[in-house]
C-alpha cells in the first residue's frame, strides 16, 4: 500500500482528493508519521496490533464474539498459525508503521497445537521484551499473553487492559517511520 | 497488479447491525488492486457462493477477500468455492468482521472503522498470496507395531483384520508382555493367561501378521508413508525353522539362571522359553549364561536336539525394512523399589512387589500357586499392602498416579483371602481410586466380603524382628500411629516408563514428558497420535494404563494406522514451510527447532566461483511439515518462509493495519 | 614483545611447513602494519610469505569470520587464534558453516591487546576466556580451556600484569548503568546511538555469528527494512541484529571495535547475555559446540511471565 493512502475516517488530518490520494497536512511532528490511533470526538485512541495463533487465541477471540462480550475496538488481530511464527521483526515493523502497542498471544505452554512452538515464543519474547525495555520502550507497549480457545473472558480482559494501559502513554512515536 | 475481489457478508443482521457493510464495500472498491467489491446477505449460502463465482469469472479475479465470520468457521467453504471456479483455493483470504468485530463492538462507527481496517488487511495479504498445491507422498501399505504386549497384539490384530500386512516386533522372545506375567485380571478375576493366550495364538497365526520377536529397533529413517526401520534380530542360537519346540534341550540344559519372568523367584535354564504358553514356543540360548558359548564345554542341547536346530555360531542379523506407519506399544516397567530405603530398599526378602505376588499366586508360577513367602517358604498370615510406592511421590520424582495399583491390590487381597482363608490383609493407602466399570464395586467387595482392612495413611518404616516384619505407619483417619506385625509385605509398586523409553523416542522422533512417558499429539483429542505423522501410541508407553484401556488404545491406534494404509498416497498440508535454497546457509538452526523433524540438511550442487561445489541446505519434507512456521523465525536470513503465512504476507497485513 | 619472540618464530616455521607440505591451502594470521602499533590481518597461500606473519599485543583482529570466504571449499586452512578468536571458530563450526576438516586451529597465548596509547582494551580487561577454547595445536605453551580461566602460556605473566580479565566481574557495568536510567533517558540515549549509525555493516561483516549467506539487510526483495539510514530503520537494524546473535554472540567485541561511529554495540549484546543467563541459565556461546544455543531450545519450566 502506498504510504500516501488516506487516513480514512479522519478527514481533519488529510486532504482527500479524487482517486483517494491524500496528502498528510503538516500537523504531526516533522520527525514522525501521523499517529495511527484515531481521534474520536477529538480524543486520541490507542491503536494496537495483535498477533494471535490460529488454534488458541484466535479461537478465544472467536468465542468472545460468540458470547457477545464487549471490549474496546482498539486492537486488530493478525492471524498466524502459531505464536512461534511471530518474528520479532514483525513486532518492530508494527512499531515502525505506527502501532501504539503490540500483543503476541498464543496457546498456553504445553498446549501448543504444534507441540513446542510457544516454548520458543516464550524464550524469544521474554528476551525481546527486556531488550525493548532496555532501549526505552515502555513495557506496557509490548506484551505477550497465553490465551486458550476457551478463555474468551481472558481475551476480552487482555484487550481491555492493554487498551487502558496504553491510553495514558499516548501515541508511540519511537521508531516510527518518517513518511517521505 | 493482481485483480482482487472483496465480498462483504452481512450475515443477516449479525454483521450488518453494527457494521456499515456498504461503507466497507465502498472503501474496498477504492483500494488499489480491488476491481470488484460487493455486499450480500449471506456469502456462505449457495446464492452467495454463486455470486462469488460469477464475479470471479466476470472480473477475471486473481483472488478475493471475504469479509465475514471467522475463517475458523468458513475458510474451507470459501476456498472450495474458489476451487469450483478455477481459482487456486489459496488465493482466498477471509477476514473476521463478525466474531472479532460486529459481535463485540456495539458502536457502529467504531465497528465499521475496524471492519474497514480488517478488510484492508485482507486485501493487502491476498495481494501477496501465491497459489499453493499440496504435495503427495506415497504410502507403503505395511505397518510396524513395536511391542507385543496386549496393546501391541490388539493393534496388530486390528490392522491385520483391516486387511493390511503388519509386523509385530518385540525385544523379548515371546509376545505377551506384562499381561502374561499377571495371574488374574480385575475386576472379573479372569485368568490372565486364559484370555491372553488365545489372542497370542490368533495374532501369531494371522495371515497378515509377521511376528518378529527377539528383535530391536535400531534406527528409523524416512517419514510417514515410508519409514525405513533398521531392526536388529538378536542371535537366538536356535534355528526356528528346524526347532519343533519339543523342549528336550531345556530339560537337559545343566545351567540354571534366575528367571526374569518369575521375578527371579524361580530358576530357568540357559536355553529356555520364558513361560510355558510362550509364542513362538521355541527356545533361545541366553549367551552370557550358556556354558558352551562361554567356555566351549558342554553343548548338551546340540547333542540332544532331534532336529539339529542348535546353532552356536548364530549371529545378530540387521535388516532394514520399509513401513508406512508405526504403532508404538512398548509398555512400562515396574518401579524399582530399591529407592525406598524405609521399606528395606528391596533387601528384605519378604518385602515384595505386586508383580512378585502375581507370580506367587499363579498356578504355573515358582510355587505352583501356593502362597509361600520368599524367605522361608512359610504361608503368611498377616499380609500388609502398601500403596503408592513409586506413585504420587514427589520426593521420588513420581508425582503421577500409576492408576492400576488400587485395583490390583484389591484383586490380590481378594485372591489371598480365597487361597488363605485364615489370612488377613492390611492395606495402607493414600486414596482409593477405582474409577472404571465395576471397579468401585470390586473394591467394596474386597473390603466387605474379603475382609480387606484398609488403613488410610503412609507407612514410615518396615523392619525385621525375628521372622516377622514390623510395619510402622500412621492411620491418618484416626490420627494415631499403627504398628502391624506382618509375615509378608507387598509394595504396590507403580509404573515406570521403560528404562530405555527415551532412547527409542529419540530414534522414532517422538516426544516424551519429564518422566519418559510418550507424549500424545493432543491430551484430549489426539490421544493415540504423536506429533510425528504416521506414528501412533498404544498402551502404557503413553502413561500408566490398565488392560482394558491398553486394549482400547491398541484398537484406536490400529484404526488410525489403517486409515493411513487405505490410501495409496497422502496429501500433505499445502501451507507449509518453503526454503529458498539460494539464500539458505545450511546453519541448521531450523532443523533443531522443527517439532516434526521435517527439515534435514541436504547437499546441493552449485556452481560457486566457477567450480561445481556441494553445499548443505535445508530441505523440507512436505509430508512431515505441518506448517507451524517455527523455522521461519529461527532462520536469521529469512531463507525459510511459509506458504499462506509468508513474511511478505504478514508484513503487508501489518502495514495495511497501521498505514491508514 | 619479547615474550612472544619465540612464538613469532614458531608461527612462521609452522606456517611454512603447513603450506610447503600442502597440509593447508592457506594460513590466517597477522602482519605488522604501517605503524608499530598496528598489527593487521594477513592471509597467505605461499610458504615464502610466512616470514611476514607477526603476532603481538596489537593483533586484536578476530580472524574467524574470514574463514567464511572458504566455506564451500574442501581445502583446509590454518588459522591462528587467541582465546576470543577461538570462540568465533566454534561459532562457525556449530553453525555448520565450516567443518572440522576445513580448518586447522592453532592456539596462541594472549598477552592482552592494547590500544595505540598502550593501555589494555576494555574487552581484554573484561575477558573471561583468554585461552583458546579449542585448538588442534598450540604455541607458546598456552593451555586449551573450555572454562573461564586465567591467562596461560609464555605471556601469562605479562597478561596478568596488564590486567587481562581483571574486570571480568564488572563486564555488565555499562548494562547496569543504563538499566538504572529512566525510560525517557534510555530512549534518548539509544535514539542518539541509533542516529549515529551509517549502516556500513562493519559490525556484521566482522562478526562470526553473522554468517548468513544472504543477510536480510542486504536483500531488498523481502523488504524487511529500508536501507536508508533513518532513525527508524537504524533501530530496526540494531535490534534485529542483536536478536539474531542473541545466545550466539561469542563476546569477542569486534563489532564495537570496528564501528566507525562508536556505537556501544557490545552493551546490547551483553544485555542479552545477561538476560539469557538470568532467564535460561548459564551459557557461554562459542565454547562447547555440542550445546544448542538458548533460543534454539527450551525448558518446559522456563520463567513464565505471559500468563
Amino acid at each position: 500500500m502506498s504510504a500516501l493512502s488516506p487516513k480514512s475516517g479522519s478527514p481533519a488530518d488529510c486532504a482527500v482528493t479524487e482517486g483517494h490520494v491524500g496528502l498528510p497536512v503538516l500537523d504531526p511532528p516533522p520527525t514522525a508519521a501521523p499517529d495511527t490511533g484515531k481521534t474520536k470526538n477529538g480524543e486520541w485512541q490507542p491503536y494496537i496490533v495483535g498477533f494471535a495463533c490460529n488454534w488458541c487465541t484466535y479461537a478465544g477471540a472467536d468465542l468472545a464474539g460468540l458470547s457477545r462480550m464487549q471490549y474496546p475496538p482498539n486492537m486488530r488481530l493478525v492471524r498466524v498459525p502459531c505464536s512461534g511464527r511471530v518474528n520479532p521483526q514483525f513486532v518492530l515493523r508494527a512499531f515502525q508503521k505506527g502501532a501504539d502497542a503490540v500483543l503476541v498471544a498464543g496457546c498456553h505452554p504445553g498446549d501448543c497445537h504444534y507441540g513446542t512452538g510457544n516454548y520458543f515464543t516464550r524464550r524469544r519474547f521474554l528476551l525481546m521484551q527486556r531488550l525493548l525495555t532496555f532501549m526505552g520502550v515502555d513495557p506496557r507497549r509490548f506484551q505477550a499473553r497465553w490465551i486458550s480457545g476457551s478463555e474468551a473472558p481472558k481475551f476480552r480482559d487482555v484487550v481491555t487492559e492493554l487498551t487502558e494501559q496504553v491510553r495514558p502513554l499516548g501515541p508511540n512515536r519511537l521508531w516510527r517511520e518518517v513518511e517521505p | 497488479m493482481k485483480r482482487i475481489g472483496v465480498f462483504v457478508c452481512h450475515c443477516g443482521s449479525n454483521i450488518a447491525h453494527t457494521v456499515d457493510c456498504k461503507q466497507v464495500a465502498d472503501e474496498a472498491a477504492a483500494m488499489p488492486g480491488v476491481v470488484h467489491a460487493q455486499e450480500y446477505k449471506y456469502m456462505c449460502s449457495e446464492p452467495g457462493q454463486v455470486l462469488i463465482q460469477e464475479a470471479v469469472k466476470e472480473h477475471n479475479l486473481d483472488g478475493y477477500v471475504v469479509t465475514a465470520c471467522s475463517p475458523r468457521m468458513h475458510e474451507t467453504t470459501f476456498r472450495k468455492c474458489a476451487g469450483r471456479c478455477g481459482l487456486n483455493p489459496y488465493m482466498v483470504e477471509q477476514v473476521n468482521i463478525r466474531e472479532h468485530c460486529s459481535w463485540v463492538h456495539a458502536d457502529k462507527e467504531a465497528g465499521t472503522e475496524k471492519a474497514i481496517d480488517l478488510m484492508r488487511m485482507g486485501v493487502a495479504k491476498v495481494l501477496k498470496n501465491e497459489p499453493l498445491k499440496a504435495a503427495t507422498i506415497p504410502m507403503t501399505k505395511r505397518a510396524l507395531v513395536i511391542g507385543a504386549g496386549i496393546a501391541g497384539i490388539q493393534a496388530a490384530l486390528d490392522i491385520a483384520d483391516n486387511g493390511f500386512p503388519v509386523t509385530l516386533l518385540d525385544r523379548e522372545h515371546s509376545i505377551g508382555g506384562r499381561m502374561a506375567q499377571i495371574d488374574k485380571t480385575f475386576p472379573t478375576l479372569d485368568c490372565s493367561a486364559c484370555i491372553l493366550t488365545p489372542k497370542m495364538v490368533e495374532v501369531a497365526q494371522h495371515p497378515n501378521v509377521e511376528l518378529m520377536t527377539y528383535a530391536e529397533v535400531e534406527s528409523v529413517g524416512g517419514f510417514i508413508g515410508s519409514f525405513d526401520v533398521t531392526i536388529r534380530k538378536k542371535a537366538r542360537y536356535v534355528d526356528t525353522k528346524r526347532c519343533t519346540g519339543c523342549g528336550a534341550c531345556i530339560q537337559k540344559c545343566p545351567s540354571k539362571v534366575p528367571s526374569e519372568f518369575e521375578m527371579e523367584m524361580g530358576p530357568r535354564k540357559s536355553i529356555y522359553v520364558p513361560f510355558p504358553q510362550a509364542v513362538p514356543n521355541k527356545p533361545v540360548i541366553d549367551a552370557p549364561h550358556c556354558r558352551y558359548l562361554q567356555t566351549g564345554k558342554c553343548g548338551i542341547c546340540k547333542k540332544i536336539c532331534p532336529t539339529d536346530a542348535i546353532r552356536f555360531d548364530d549371529q545378530d542379523e540387521v535388516v532394514t525394512e520399509r513401513f508406512g506407519t508405526i504403532v508404538v506399544a512398548t509398555g512400562y516397567q515396574q518401579f524399582d523399589i530399591s529407592a525406598y530405603e524405609e521399606y528395606g530398599g528391596g533387601r528384605i526378602p519378604d518385602v515384595i512387589t505386586g508383580m512378585h505376588l502375581e507370580r506367587l499366586l499363579n498356578a504355573s508360577g515358582p510355587t505352583s500357586g501356593k502362597i509361600k513367602r520368599p524367605s522361608d517358604g512359610k504361608e503368611p498370615k498377616n499380609i500388609v499392602f502398601i500403596k503408592c510406592v513409586g506413585s504420587r511421590d514427589e520426593a521420588k520424582n513420581r508425582p503421577y498416579c500409576s492408576k492400576t495399583c488400587c485395583m490390583y491390590v484389591a484383586k490380590q487381597a481378594t485372591l489371598l483371602k480365597e487361597k488363605l482363608p485364615a489370612s488377613k490383609s492390611y492395606i495402607f493407602y493414600m486414596d482409593v481410586r477405582t474409577g472404571g466399570k465395576n471397579y468401585e464395586e470390586f473394591y467394596r467387595r474386597t473390603q466387605v466380603d474379603y475382609d480387606g482392612h484398609y488403613i488410610r495413611g503412609r507407612v514410615s518404616k518396615i523392619f525385621q524382628v525375628g521372622d516377622r516384619l514390623i510395619v510402622r505407619g500412621d492411620d491418618s483417619l484416626l490420627g494415631r500411629p499403627v504398628e502391624i506385625e506382618a509375615d509378608l509385605v507387598v509394595l504396590a509398586a507403580g509404573m515406570d516408563p521403560q528404562h530405555d523409553a527415551r532412547e527409542l523416542a529419540r530414534t522414532l522422533g517422538i516426544a516424551y514428558d519429564a518422566h519418559g512417558w510418550y507424549t500424545e499429539a493432543h491430551p484430549k483429542l489426539k490421544p493415540v497420535e504423536t506429533q510425528t505423522g504416521g506414528i501412533f501410541l498404544a498402551g502404557a508407553c503413553q502413561g500408566p494404563k490398565d488392560i482394558p484401556d491398553s486394549v482400547a488404545q491398541g484398537s484406536a491406534a490400529a484404526v488410525k494406522a489403517s486409515a493411513l494404509l487405505t490410501k495409496t498416497e497422502l496429501t500433505g498440508e499445502p501451507m507449509i514451510a518453503q526454503c529458498n535454497e539460494a539464500m539458505c546457509s545450511g546453519c541448521g538452526l531450523c532443523v533443531t527447532i522443527c517439532p516434526y523433524k521435517a527439515i534435514t540438511r541436504q547437499p546441493k550442487q552449485e556452481r560457486i566461483h566457477g567450480k561445481m561445489r556441494e553445499r548443505m541446505v535445508s530441505t523440507i519434507n512436505s509430508g512431515l511439515c505441518q506448517g507451524c512456521g517455527a523455522c521461519t523465525v529461527a532462520c536469521p536470513s529469512s531463507a525459510m518462509n511459509m506458504g499462506g503465512f509468508s513474511d511478505e504476507q504478514i508484513m503487508a497485513e501489518v502495514d495495511a493495519l497501521c498505514q491508514r | 614483545m619479547k615474550e612472544l619472540h619465540n612464538v613469532n618464530v614458531a608461527m612462521r616455521t609452522l606456517a611454512r611447513e603447513l603450506l610447503e607440505s600442502g597440509t593447508v591451502a592457506g594460513v590466517y594470521g597477522w602482519k605488522k602494519g604501517s605503524r608499530p602499533t598496528l598489527t593487521s590481518p594477513l592471509y597467505i597461500q605461499d610458504a615464502a610469505k610466512a616470514d611476514r606473519l607477526a603476532y603481538d599485543q596489537y593483533a586484536v583482529s578476530n580472524l574467524s569470520a574470514l574463514l567464511l570466504d572458504h566455506r564451500n571449499n574442501d581445502k583446509k586452512r590454518a588459522i591462528f587464534v587467541k582465546g576470543c578468536d577461538s570462540r568465533g571458530v566454534v561459532r562457525l563450526l556449530q553453525d555448520q558453516q565450516i567443518t572440522p576438516e576445513q580448518v586447522l586451529v592453532i592456539g596462541l597465548p594472549c598477552p592482552g591487546m592494547v590500544d595505540e596509547a598502550g593501555s589494555l582494551l576494555t574487552k581484554c580487561a573484561e575477558c573471561r576466556f583468554p585461552n583458546p577454547v579449542m585448538a588442534d595445536q598450540v604455541l607458546g605453551g598456552v593451555e586449551v580451556s573450555k572454562q573461564p580461566s586465567a591467562p596461560t602460556g609464555v605471556t601469562a605473566e605479562a597478561a596478568r600484569k596488564v590486567g587481562v580479565g581483571s574486570r571480568a566481574g564488572e563486564r555488565m557495568a555499562q548494562v547496569a548503568q543504563l538499566e538504572g536510567k529512566t525510560a525517557a533517558e534510555k530512549e534518548a540515549y539509544w535514539a542518539e546511538q541509533h542516529d549515529k549509525c551509517i549502516r556500513c555493516y562493519a559490525c556484521r561483516n566482522v562478526c562470526p555469528a553473522c554468517n548468513c549467506r544472504d543477510c536480510i539487510f542486504d536483500t531488498e526483495k523481502k523488504g524487511w527494512v529500508s536501507k536508508a539510514a533513518t532513525s527508524s530503520a537504524n533501530a530496526f537494524f540494531a535490534i534485529t541484529r542483536a536478536m539474531h546473535v542473541a545466545g550466539r554472540c561469542v563476546d569477542c567485541g569486534e563489532c564495537e571495535r570496528v564501528c566507525p561511529m562508536d556505537i556501544p554495540i557490545m552493551t546490547v549484546n551483553r544485555k542479552l547475555q545477561q538476560d539469557i543467563e538470568a532467564l535460561f541459565g548459564p551459557y557461554d556461546a562459542g565454547v562447547d559446540e555440542t550445546v544448542v544455543p538458548p533460543l534454539g531450545r527450551y525448558q518446559t519450566d522456563d520463567p513464565e511471565e505471559f500468563l
